[in-house]
Parts: C-alpha cells; structure tokens; sequence
C-alpha cells in the first residue's frame, strides 16, 4: 500500500525531522522518502492540521475473544483500536479460558497476525486467574506474552506476589498490578466519598488502592524485580510512585484516560456507564494525576478498553458490569483533559507502552518499515453512537465533545483512514 | 373531603424516588394531605374513594412485613384496586431481568407501582425505563423516603414544628436508608441532625451532608430534642462491624436510666422492627416519650398523601 502523507508536522522524538512540517512517503510498508515537497500519484492525505507520530500504543485493553466474542472478538477489537489511532495493543488475559498457557497465547498470536493493528497478549500470572498457583510465565514469554497480570482479580496474597516478581526475574518478565485490596473494597460500586455518601453505594476507598500498590513497592524492591501498576486513579498512588520512583525502584504505571476527565459526581443517576474499576475519584484526585503525568510519575496512558454487552449494563448498578470501552476516545479524552503537549502525549501513548513492554519504537525516518499514526489535536468532534466500531457500546462519552482526533493510520503495509 | 384535598398544587415530581430531590414545599403539601387524610382515618367509615380504577402494584423484592401493609392499607383505603408481588428469592435468579418483571406486570395494566428492592438506585434505574409513577419503599442503602415523611410528620405532629428542632440518628448509619432520607428531609425542614454509632458503621464522608457526628450516646441525647434509634441489622452483616449485640448495646443501647438521667424529657423513635433490649430497652419503648406506635399509625396517612398526589398525575383516556 502506497501513501503520500502532505504537509504533515512530524512529531517524534527519535526522529532527525521531529517538529518539521514536511511529506512523507511510504511505498510498500517503508518510508521511502521525507522531503519539504513530494509529488507522486499515489493515495494522498492532507488536512488543515496534518501531524504524524510513531503508531500509537494502548498496553490495556480487553478483548474477549476467546469466550465472550459476543461483546468483542479480536477483530471487532482491531477495527476499534484502529479508529481511534492505536497500532498496537497488549491485551489483557481475562477471556474464557483466560490467556493461561502458550496455547492461547499463541491464539491471539495467529489469529492477529499480519492484521493493520499489532496485539501483543498480556499473560495471567496465575492458572484461571484465581490468584493461586503461578502459570507457566516462561513457558508463555517464549511464545510471545509481552507480560503477566491476573488484571482485574489482583494478587491478594503477598508471599505469591513475592514469588511471581522474583521468578519473573529469571526472564526479565514484567508483571502488571491492578491495585486492590479486596478485604477493603468487598463488594464496593464506587469512589468512597461525598457523593457516595449520598447515594448510599458501597463505597470503594482510595486507600484500598494504595495499600497495594505500597506494597508492591516494597516487594518489588526487596526482589530487585519490576513491575507495572494499571490504571492508577488516586492522588496518594501517584505520590508513592513519584517516591518509589525517586529512590531508583523499577516501576511503571499507567492511567486510563477517561480517568482524567470525568469525578464521582458523575455517578448521581446511577448511570452504569459510570461504574469502572478503579472507579472515577475526585477532583482533587484528577489534579493529581495530571501533574503525574506531566512530571513523569504516571508514565503512560491507555485506554482499558473493556467492553460488555447490553444485558451486562443495562441493569441495577450493583448488578452492571464495571468497566467502559475507550480505544476510540482515548487519544481525544487524553488530549482533551490531560493538559499534556502534544509532545508528552505522544510520550505517553506510542513510546512509553513499547519501552515498558520491551517493544521496538517505530521512528519516523527514511528506511524504516512505516508504523505511523496520522491525527489533528486541534479538530473539535463530538463522539455519537453511530461512530462506535466495538461491538459493545458501554461508554460515557455519547454526546461529549473532544478537542483532537485520529485520522488515520498506517502499519503492516496498510492503510487505514478514519472517515 | 374530595374537594378539600382537591388542591391547585402539585408535587413537582412524577414519583418519589427519595427526598433528596424533593422540594420542601413537595414536603409541606404531603404533610397537609396527610392532615386530611389523618381524620379520615379517625372516622367510623375510613374509606374515601379517591384511586377509584386506580391499580397499584407492591413490588417487594426484599422482605418487608410492616411498609408491605402500610402500603396495602394506604391503598385500600383510598380504594386504589391492589396487587402484591414479591420474591425475596428474586425473579433475577430465574434470569429475568427486573425491567423485564416490572414489564410483565405492568403489560397487566397497573397504574402505580410501589417497589422495595435490596440495590440502591433500583427505583431511579426502573423510572428511566417504564413509564408509570413509582414511590420507591427502600432501596438498598439508598433512601427510604415515606419513612422519612412519616418520621417528620410525627416530629411536627409531638412537638408543633420540626423546624429549629435537633434529631439524633443513633445506630447504623453506614446501611441505613432510612438514615439518609431522614436526614435529607429533617434538614429541608429545618432541624439540625447528628448521627451517632459505632464508627465502623459510619459513612467516613457522613460529614459532608451538613450533620454533626458523635460516638457518645449520652452526649447525643443530652444535645437533642428527639431521639431516632435505628434497628441494628444483624442479618444483614456479613462483616463484623463490631464484636457482639452484647457490646452494642453497652456503648449505644438506650435504656430507662439514661433516659431519666437526661436533664430534659426527650422525644423517642424508632422506625421498626424493634429489638427489644439491643437498640432499645422495652420501658423506654413503651414510655410516655416513644412515639414508636404514633410513627407507624401515622405511615398509613403520609402513604395515602403520596399516593393521592402521585395520582394526580395519572391521566386516564375516558
């Protein structure tokens, strides 16, 4: 597939043209040529804010193939992350069966291969997520697993977390945490707060959150191991990242964007599309992870795509599913609330995701095969019903107008542009 | 009495979901139908006919012996055609979803539903997708708004006015709906309410309502004028909150020696069923001071005001 990018600023920082306004051409899957002015009668894409950066990378989503493809199978998935910019995603192992040994590994594998969207699958730490026995990790990384979380069913017991970060060293494997202390939180809804009080929810405290990820700091120290904590949504998390970090400790974390725009005040309806995990915070929490971002303490975003179908939703809010889908309005939410540059941003979503996960950043230059994300930060849009690509429709954000929006994407040698 | 009652106001709300989104004014007109229809109960023939070819449904998804009949009274006696419906075993278990058992019921051609469900939110996710007026009867942690009016209108009722008046909330408060829609309604009417217990059973963010919060049973009682002790709701804790019923009610029992060491005679409530001897000790339940029995007369009256206001806003084709 051959493309001629116009007139397109270049944002990347481990390209020699980052910051330069200037065409682009990409025959069969290589950037070919980079010069102020290509012409060649071929695909051509302008538009009045063109920017380009490396594909961009959302290291959380699910998809529920296998098991639940009812609500998203791998390429209903592909096709969302698709539209919303992402050329790559790791996905998380809770399908049925989970991603628990090489066979489904390498299932997602296969089945992706060769596909415009690059998925790399998350390994559960242990077998059928039930925080037991440890999976065989080696066994899964040979086959491709770029790291291990029991997601959203987090090791609860100290001595296994202990033994999986110590283990994982053997490898240089990754685990990934969701943060929560399910003694604390029991059979919580919702951020434990004022508006909570008022809606006589089940309240999930913050505190729940940071005594695990305390924790792992401290394990993750004494096993001289690393680890990556998902979705951090309080301002106390933050604060002991940035500690943990500042003493040299190896650690990642992650915010999911609609995180950065939406508190608990939300939650006045009872709307199910506001029941998440971890669940939307204050907006003293917001402020704080914001300046996480920006100060480097939170190292990526993502979009913890987690699609459930209708029966699943729309229902009493403590019988809904938690969780929101976001690979199309990731990107936008992050633009819209974060207050990061365009710059950070690409930080954020293409080449933090890779490091973490030990993945070759693409770069913009000529000669390299082309892994690109074409978008305008400055076009307003307003996101409806109708735009959605993920089989599931459990999102907030119906009716929400963003400032900055994909338009395209290119890897594998393909194209694909979001009209 | 159909022409007194026959007011030009309205409630502003199609139901009654809880009282915080009621207006004080939807409060005051409740009380006053509630005067009517109060006498109407003092009456030899206690039966107006006010719902004629009204049909209400009581949807009882949890167990409730005490609303279910004030309820089925209010709605009888304003001649209101009744069905009852409950599954403490819930219908959800059979995989059907409540939408869809409301529906069923509804396709039956119901006019009214009255619904107690154990989620909180229940009544506000159901007024989002059926059509019909709902009084909500309790949902889960959420609010409990007749038990509200009622507990308010028995305060006005002892004491003249509940404006200026303080109102200590004893017990759980962190399960308790009947907690949050009395403090919503008692502060809309302005009283000044504290909520004392066990901290364990205390929402961390109660503050942030506009009450005061106390650990001390005899300083709560000291400092108000009415006295609201809720049930302690074992059955309902699959945590341990506190270590036994035993300590419970060394720290927040209410018995008659702290009642008669208090410097002022204070008004005693309960909102039902009583625990004899946990909460509450059965002299001060039975002493002049309780309106526990005045609370549940006055249920039936406050539930004929809502019922007869709601219908107001039914418009029935010829």
């Amino acid at each position: 597939m051959n493309l001629l990018i116009k007139q397109a600023r270049i944002t990347d920082p481990n390209s020699p043209h980052n910051g330069k306004k200037l065409d682009i051409l990409i025959e069969n899957g290589k950037i070919t040529s980079i010069r102020k002015s290509i012409t060649r009668k071929v695909k051509t894409i302008t538009d009045a804010n063109l920017h380009v950066s490396p594909g961009w990378f959302d290291m959380h989503v699910n998809f529920r193939d296998p098991g639940y493809e009812h609500k998203e199978d791998l390429n209903s998935g592909m096709r969302a992350a698709s539209f919303g910019g992402f050329t790559g995603v790791a996905c998380m192992p809770g399908t049925n069966p989970p991603l628990h040994t090489k066979s489904e590994i390498e299932y997602i594998l296969h089945k992706s291969k060769g596909s415009i969207v690059d998925v790399h699958p998350i390994g559960a730490l242990t077998y059928k997520l039930e925080g037991k026995d440890m999976t065989e990790m080696y066994d899964m990384h040979l086959s491709g697993a770029v790291a291990f979380s029991d997601e959203k069913n987090p090791i609860q017991s100290a001595g296994l977390m202990l033994r999986s970060l110590l283990y994982v060293n053997g490898f240089n494997g990754l685990i990934i945490s969701h943060s929560e202390d399910k003694e604390i939180t029991l059979d919580g809804m919702m951020n434990e707060g004022d508006a909570q009080v008022s809606l006589g929810l089940n309240p999930m405290p913050a505190i729940a959150e940071e005594l695990m990820v305390a924790r792992d700091i401290s394990l993750v120290d004494y096993a001289k191991s690393r680890i990556h904590i998902s979705s951090v949504s309080s301002a106390r998390t933050v604060e002991l990242i940035r500690a943990a970090k500042r003493k040299g400790i190896n650690i990642t974390a992650e915010v999911a964007a609609h995180y950065l725009g939406i508190d608990d005040l939300a939650l006045n309806g009872f709307e199910s599309n506001y029941k998440v995990n971890p669940p939307f915070r204050s907006k003293k929490d917001i402020q704080a992870l914001r300046k996480g971002l920006a100060d480097g303490s939170i190292d990526a975003i993502c979009s913890d795509h987690s699609p459930e179908d209708e029966e699943m939703k729309n229902r009493e809010f403590d019988h809904a599913a938690f969780g929101i889908i976001g690979l199309e309005t990731a990107y936008a939410a992050a633009n819209t609330y974060s207050g990061l540059s365009k710059k950070e941003l690409v930080a954020k979503m293409a080449i933090r995701p890779r490091e973490i996960l030990n993945i070759p950043v693409p770069i913009i230059n000529r000669g390299q095969q082309a892994n690109l994300t074409l978008f305008n930060p400055t076009q307003k849009w307003t996101y409806s019903k109708s735009d959605i690509k993920s089989k599931s429709v459990n999102t907030p954000f119906i009716g929400t107008q963003f400032t900055g929006k994909a338009l395209g994407s290119y890897n594998n040698n393909q194209f694909h542009e979001v009209v | 009495m159909e022409d007194r009652i026959a007011l030009k106001k309205h409630l502003s709300t199609k139901h009654l979901l809880g009282i915080k989104n009621i207006t004080t004014d939807d409060i005051n007109l409740i009380f006053t139908t509630a005067d009517n229809f109060k006498e109407v109960l003092n009456r030899p023939i206690k039966k107006v006919p006010s719902l004629r070819d009204i049909t209400v449904a009581n949807l009882f998804f949890e167990n409730s012996t005490r609303t279910r009949i004030s309820f089925e009274l209010a709605e009888k006696r304003l001649s209101a055609d009744v069905v009852n419906f409950s599954a403490s075993t819930s219908a959800l278990k059979k995989g059907e979803t409540l939408v869809d058992t409301v529906n069923n019921i509804l396709a039956m051609k119901v006019d009214m539903v009255v619904m107690r469900h154990p989620n909180p939110g229940a009544c506000v996710y159901l007024s989002k997708h059926i059509d019909v007026n709902i009084i909500n009867a309790g949902d889960g942690a959420h609010e409990h708004p007749t038990q509200a009016l009622l507990d308010a209108y028995s305060i006005r009722e002892k004491l003249g006015d509940v404006k200026g008046k303080k109102v200590v909330i004893v017990g759980d408060i962190l399960h308790s709906r009947v907690a949050l829609s009395n403090i919503f309604c008692l502060q809309k009417l302005g009283a000044e309410v504290m909520v004392c217990g066990p901290t364990t059973l205390m929402p961390r963010h109660i503050g942030s309502l506009g009450v005061n919060v106390g650990h001390n049973l005899k300083e709560a009682l000291e400092w108000c004028d009415v006295a609201n002790m809720l049930r302690i709701q074992l059955e309902r804790q699959e945590i341990k909150y506190f270590p036994s019923l035993r300590e419970y009610t060394m720290m927040f029992g209410l018995n008659k020696e702290i009642l008669d060491s208090l410097s002022k005679k204070i008004t005693i409530m309960h909102p039902g069923p009583i625990n004899r001897g946990v909460e509450i000790t059965s002299d001060v339940a039975d002493s002049d001071q309780s309106i526990i029995l005045n609370q549940v007369e006055n249920g039936v009256a406050i539930r004929m005001a809502i019922l007869y206001l709601l219908a107001g806003k039914i418009e029935k084709s010829a």
